[in-house]
Parts: C-alpha cells; sequence; structure tokens
C-alpha cells in the first residue's frame, strides 16, 4: 500500500495501461487470481468459496464486472466490500450487502431455486471429468492417510450453480483419472441405484441441474476446459510452464490437441486494482514483485 | 417429536457456571452456533464445558467452529456430525486433531453437505421428520456404503433422536425432476447460540449474519442463549423486526461479555486472527496442546480472568468500529487495514 489516498489511487487506475505485464512484474497467484477474475460476466450471480476464488471476484468486480452479484454462503447477498474480508463469513463481506440471511437463504432460496449462475470454488484433487475432491486422499474413506476438510459447500454448489470454476493445485496426485473419494461430481459420476458410471447429464435425468457443471479449472500449471463429452482438455499453459510438465502433472492423459498457446498475463492495471484494491494487506497474496518504474513513479 | 404444545415459558437467567452444570451431561446430542471461526461462535460455554469435564458429546456443528476444534483438543467429542470439518480460515483450514482422533477411530464423523445441513436443520425447525433436497447423486456424500452413524451401529432405533437412515433418494412423485433426497431432520437436545442482545424475558437479537442460528434454536429441545447483554425485553421491542429468535423457544441466557472470543461479535468486537494462527500451531502436537488447554482454558479462575490475561490492548485493538461493525485497527495481513469511506465497486459503478 502506498501512502496515496484511496482517491488517489482510483485516478491512478484509470490511466495505467491495459498492456500485459511482463514475466517477472506478476506473482504466480496473481496471474490465478485474474485469470479466475476472467472468468466472471457482468451478468452472473457468482457463489463463491474463501480464499482465491473470493479474491478472483472481487477483482472482476472492480473491472469489467461491476454488476455482478457475489453470494457468500453464510448468508450474504451481494455484499459490497470495503475491507478484504479473510473468509465467506467475516463482517467485511456484509458491508452494504442487499440483505443479510443464514445458509438456508444462501443454499435453497438463492442456489437451488436457481439463481447462481457461477460457482467459485476450491478443490484438492480433480479428475478428467472434472469431479473434485476435498475430503480425503490416500487410504480408503474411513481410514483415509490425509483427511481433509470434506464438502463445505462445494458440492451443492458445484453441482446447482450453472457453471463452476475450480482453482487449485496441480500435482500428479491430484489430477487423477478418477478420484478415490468423490465430493463434488463431474460430468461423469457414479449413479448409486444402480452403481453404474455414467454421464452426469443421465445419472441427473429430469433434474432441473442435469446441465450444471464445471466448466474451467485454473492451476498454477494452466487452465483446463471440459469438451462435449465431459472430458477435460488444457486450454492454455501458464508462462514458463510446458506440455510435458503438464502432462507430468498429470494421472491421466490430458488432451492437449486444443491447446490455444500460453495463458494471457495480467495487465498492468488488472494487477493495480489487485494489489491496491482488492488485498491491500496482503492477506491471500503475499509475496508479490515490483511494480515497473513507471507504475512505482505514480505512487 | 419433542417440544410440542409445551406452554411459553420465561428463560432463566444463570452464571456461565450454573448453567453448563444444569444444561450439559456426557453424550449429549447438542449443536453450536456461529459460522467457522469467525463469527460468533459459543466459545465460553464450550470452555466451561472443558472445565467441567463433560465427555463423550454429540457435537452437530456444521461449518466448522471453533467449539469443535476445543472439544476434539480436549478429547471431548465422541461424534461431529458436519459439513466442514475445517475450522479457522486464517490458520490453515485444517483441524489437525479432528484428523488425528478420526485416524485414530476416537472421532466418527458424519458428513453432509452445508446445503444439506441447512435443509436438515430447517426440517427440524418446522417440525417436519425430513426435507427433500436436489443433493448431488454421484457424490461419495450419498454412497450407501459411507453412513458412519450407521458404521458405528448407531442407527438401530436405540436412540431416537438418530435417524434410522442416513439419507433416502426418491423419485419427484409430484412434479417428474428426477432423484431427490430426503433428508432426516436434525433434532438436538440443546441448541447454544452466541447472541448479541437478550432480553430479560428471552427475546434475541443479533447483527451480521445469521447462518443457521434460528434453525438451531426451533430444532432444539432446549435453548441456550449465551450473549454479550441482556437488556430490557421492553427495548428490544421496540424494534421488533430486527430479533431473530422469540423468548418462548429459550430456556436459559447466560451473559458472558466476549463469549464468542476469538470469534467475533459483529458491531461488539473482531475475531483475533492471531490467537487462532496461536492455537492451530499447538494443536500440532499433543504436549503444546495440553499446555494451551492448561494455560488458557483449565488455569484462569473463571471467564473474565481469561479475558483479564488476553489483556486490555489486545480486546481494544478487536473493538468493533461502531459504524462499520469491525475493527479497522485489527492487523491482518502484512499491512493495516487502509482508511476507506466507500466500497470501491460502488464509488466505480453504483450498484
Amino acid at each position: 500500500m502506498s501512502s496515496k489516498s484511496i482517491e488517489e489511487l482510483i485516478a491512478i487506475s484509470e490511466i495505467i495501461s491495459d498492456e500485459p505485464a511482463k514475466i517477472g512484474e506478476f506473482a504466480l497467484p496473481e496471474l490465478m487470481a485474474i485469470a479466475c477474475s476472467r472468468e466472471v460476466k457482468d451478468s452472473d450471480i457468482v457463489f463463491a468459496g474463501t480464499g482465491l476464488p473470493m479474491v478472483g471476484i472481487m477483482t472482476a468486480n472492480l473491472l469489467h464486472a461491476p454488476h455482478a452479484a457475489l453470494i457468500y454462503e453464510a448468508g450474504i447477498c451481494d455484499g459490497k466490500t470495503m475491507h478484504t474480508p479473510m473468509s465467506v463469513c467475516d463482517g467485511r463481506a456484509c458491508y452494504m450487502a442487499s440483505t443479510l440471511g443464514g445458509l438456508v437463504d444462501t443454499f435453497a432460496y438463492y442456489l437451488q431455486r436457481g439463481y447462481v449462475s457461477l460457482g467459485f470454488l476450491g478443490g484438492a484433487a480433480i479428475d478428467q471429468f472434472g469431479g473434485v475432491n476435498v475430503t480425503c486422499l490416500g487410504g480408503n474413506y474411513f481410514k483415509p492417510d490425509n483427511r481433509l476438510t470434506g464438502s463445505g459447500g462445494n458440492s451443492d454448489i458445484g453441482t446447482m450453480a450453472k457453471r463452476t470454476v475450480f482453482i487449485m493445485l496441480q500435482e500428479k496426485r491430484r489430477f487423477v483419472e478418477r478420484n478415490e473419494y468423490t465430493t463434488t461430481p463431474g460430468w461423469w459420476c457414479w449413479d448409486w441405484k444402480t452403481r453404474e458410471w455414467k454421464p452426469k447429464r443421465e445419472a441427473l435425468k429430469n433434474s432441473p441441474f442435469a446441465d450444471c457443471g464445471p466448466e474451467a479449472v485454473v492451476t498454477n500449471m494452466g487452465i483446463f476446459r471440459f469438451d462435449e463429452k465431459g472430458i477435460m482438455y488444457l486450454e492454455s499453459c501458464h508462462p514458463g510452464v510446458t506440455i510435458e510438465k503438464i502432462k507430468n502433472n498429470c494421472n491421466f492423459d490430458i488432451n492437449t490437441s486444443m491447446l490455444k498457446g500460453e495463458t494471457r498475463y495480467p495487465t498492468y492495471r488488472e494487477l493495480f486494482v489487485l494489489r491496491e484494491f482488492v488485498d491491500p494487506e496482503l492477506i491471500f497474496i503475499s509475496e508479490r514483485p515490483e511494480y515497473p518504474e513507471e507504475i512505482r513513479n505514480l505512487l | 417429536m419433542n417440544r410440542r404444545h409445551i406452554k411459553a415459558k420465561k428463560a432463566e437467567i444463570l452464571s456461565l457456571e450454573e448453567a453448563v452444570k444444569k444444561y450439559m451431561h456426557d453424550g449429549i446430542m447438542m449443536c453450536t452456533g456461529g459460522f467457522t471461526a469467525m463469527n460468533r461462535n459459543p466459545v465460553a460455554w464450550v470452555w466451561e464445558t472443558i472445565r467441567q469435564e463433560i465427555k463423550d458429546i454429540h457435537n452437530i456443528d456444521p461449518h466448522g467452529c471453533l467449539t469443535s476444534w476445543m472439544l476434539n483438543a480436549a478429547d471431548a467429542m465422541a461424534i461431529h456430525e458436519s459439513a466442514w470439518t475445517g475450522w479457522g480460515e486464517m490458520a490453515g483450514k485444517l483441524d489437525i486433531q479432528s484428523g488425528n482422533r478420526y485416524k485414530q477411530g476416537r472421532l466418527v464423523l458424519e458428513e453432509y453437505s452445508h446445503g444439506a445441513m441447512a435443509l436438515r436443520f430447517l426440517a427440524g425447525a418446522i417440525g417436519s421428520p425430513f426435507m427433500p433436497y436436489f443433493a448431488p447423486p454421484g457424490s461419495d456424500l450419498y454412497n450407501p456404503d459411507y453412513d458412519a452413524l450407521g458404521k458405528a451401529g448407531l442407527r438401530n432405533g436405540e436412540n431416537p433422536k438418530i435417524a434410522d437412515k442416513k439419507f433416502v433418494p426418491i423419485e419427484d412423485p409430484f412434479f417428474k425432476e428426477g432423484t431427490v433426497y430426503l433428508l432426516p431432520a436434525v433434532r438436538p437436545e440443546l441448541a447454544v447460540i452466541h447472541v448479541s442482545q437478550a432480553g430479560e424475558k428471552g427475546t434475541a437479537r443479533w447483527r451480521g449474519i445469521g447462518t443457521l442460528d434460528k434453525e438451531m434454536a426451533f430444532a432444539s429441545d432446549k435453548v441456550v442463549l449465551t450473549c454479550e447483554e441482556i437488556v430490557s425485553e421492553a427495548e428490544l421491542r421496540r424494534l421488533p423486526e430486527s430479533n431473530q429468535i422469540p423468548y418462548f423457544v429459550v430456556d436459559c441466557i447466560v451473559q458472558v461479555p466476549y463469549g464468542a472470543y476469538p470469534s467475533s461479535t459483529p458491531y461488539f468486537y473482531d475475531y483475533d486472527a492471531k490467537f487462532i494462527q496461536a492455537m492451530n500451531q499447538a494443536s500440532r502436537n499433543l504436549q503444546d496442546l495440553k499446555e494451551w488447554l492448561n494455560e488458557w482454558v483449565l488455569e484462569p479462575a473463571c471467564w473474565d480472568a481469561f479475558l483479564e490475561k488476553i489483556g486490555t490492548k489486545r480486546l481494544l485493538d478487536l473493538k468493533a468500529d461502531s459504524a462499520l461493525g469491525y475493527s479497522t485497527k485489527l492487523v491482518r495481513g502484512k499491512k493495516p487495514s487502509p482508511v476507506m469511506r466507500m466500497p470501491l465497486s460502488v464509488m466505480k459503478s453504483g450498484f
């Protein structure tokens, strides 16, 4: 944070260039948060989880999607934050909200009623169909090697939001062919009645949520999307990441035939908004490179 | 089940020690209000529960609160029914003792998703035996093999408060909208909820988010409010639309200022991220955890003595800004909070 007043910082943000920043001028979590923010449309009603998902949508709210409504699961409808909330129940996320309620409001009135167009979630592991595991890794469910937090709102939001974007760390053991435990089903899932593995649209036949599901996955290595069969493909690699590296960090044969190239770099304006307005206290992204000289001179 | 056609009652006002003695017992099925380690957790209640050595608690804490962390730390919780077994977002999310106790077989963990827990509490609150929900078919949450209470032999009908089944999938019989899941109501013996203000008769008010506190109060057989202030019932009734829980639902009121510390009570005080981070650090090995419990829970003579040990400076820094409802003096990241007058998105683009 500079010594400039917020009004002066806003004035600076208006004149900063929309050119992409250069390698070395942004941190990886900044690239990821901004890639997330670009998934948000101005007309979206967004339901987001704690952490980088919140940072991403708050950034979008200050750039290209000022009217996107933000739902936070503890009961907050369209909070207009002044100070960075640390989680989805922080009083800072309540400021100037449209209404405040509780979980029945967010999960039943907004989500199950069908208002939420975009879900923004984290995950510990993901399969090639976009099914996510945030429950346990290794061993078995009742005696896991690693017990994680469990669903929270992940499976509700991932099932009933029209589109869902996941943001997560990519490692070989986290990018798997089939999840050991599925918290939030992807485009293919188990049908427990028949114990068959089938497309989600069939498992959810006649359900109002049959067409809802994962749209994109933003990792520390690249951005992934899903083809018409509901199988993940690589869309772009982050700067400095090769296709080989991504293949080595997938436990399945990732489709790279639709690769568009490098992930778009954050622009100077996007970085400025993220650093000065969304996370000025360095809560979520604590290490970041200095601005180039022309921006430092403005501050 | 219980509580049908009871007489309207007036809540009793007790001290923290008396109330825990009266309302808690070994093996109780209870629920605790608030949300994660951030918002209105009834911490003082659980603090006193640990001091009175109450054991084998079946705690229904859907959001991963400080209360569950403390009960795990003191080895006082036998069953945790929840959607999220993490706790402090500011302290790495994972409750280390919860994970350890689970792996050692000392904790039964029954899991649903957050929306499912919300509707289960709503069912309890409105007196329905169950609620239909578009839960995700294909999630292992609805894998028939993963029914923890069933596996532990607890769905045998002996405890009337535990449902015979974890869930029942049915085809929508009315509008033919595919499979919906019937989720059993939650029907705890006791709800403990921390509120800002309680009238002397029991009417309750909080500001900020509601989480599931109203549903918890109505779903439970008995309700204890811990509160920052007991205020005149007449004063609360001048603005009845701001109150959330009617008096006849409440059995007992305990006034315990800073009773949610280190979580926040909006418009009173903020959460103490540093204290919660220290708790997380202590939970990394059993010796440190034992020392933490001794120092912060068992040794202080009373709750006020605990607050004295926290110290005036720290509590003053947490004091909420009366206009915003949270503290702007609290340092949470690497830099202090900026001075702000309006949300930037509103300044730039309106609503």
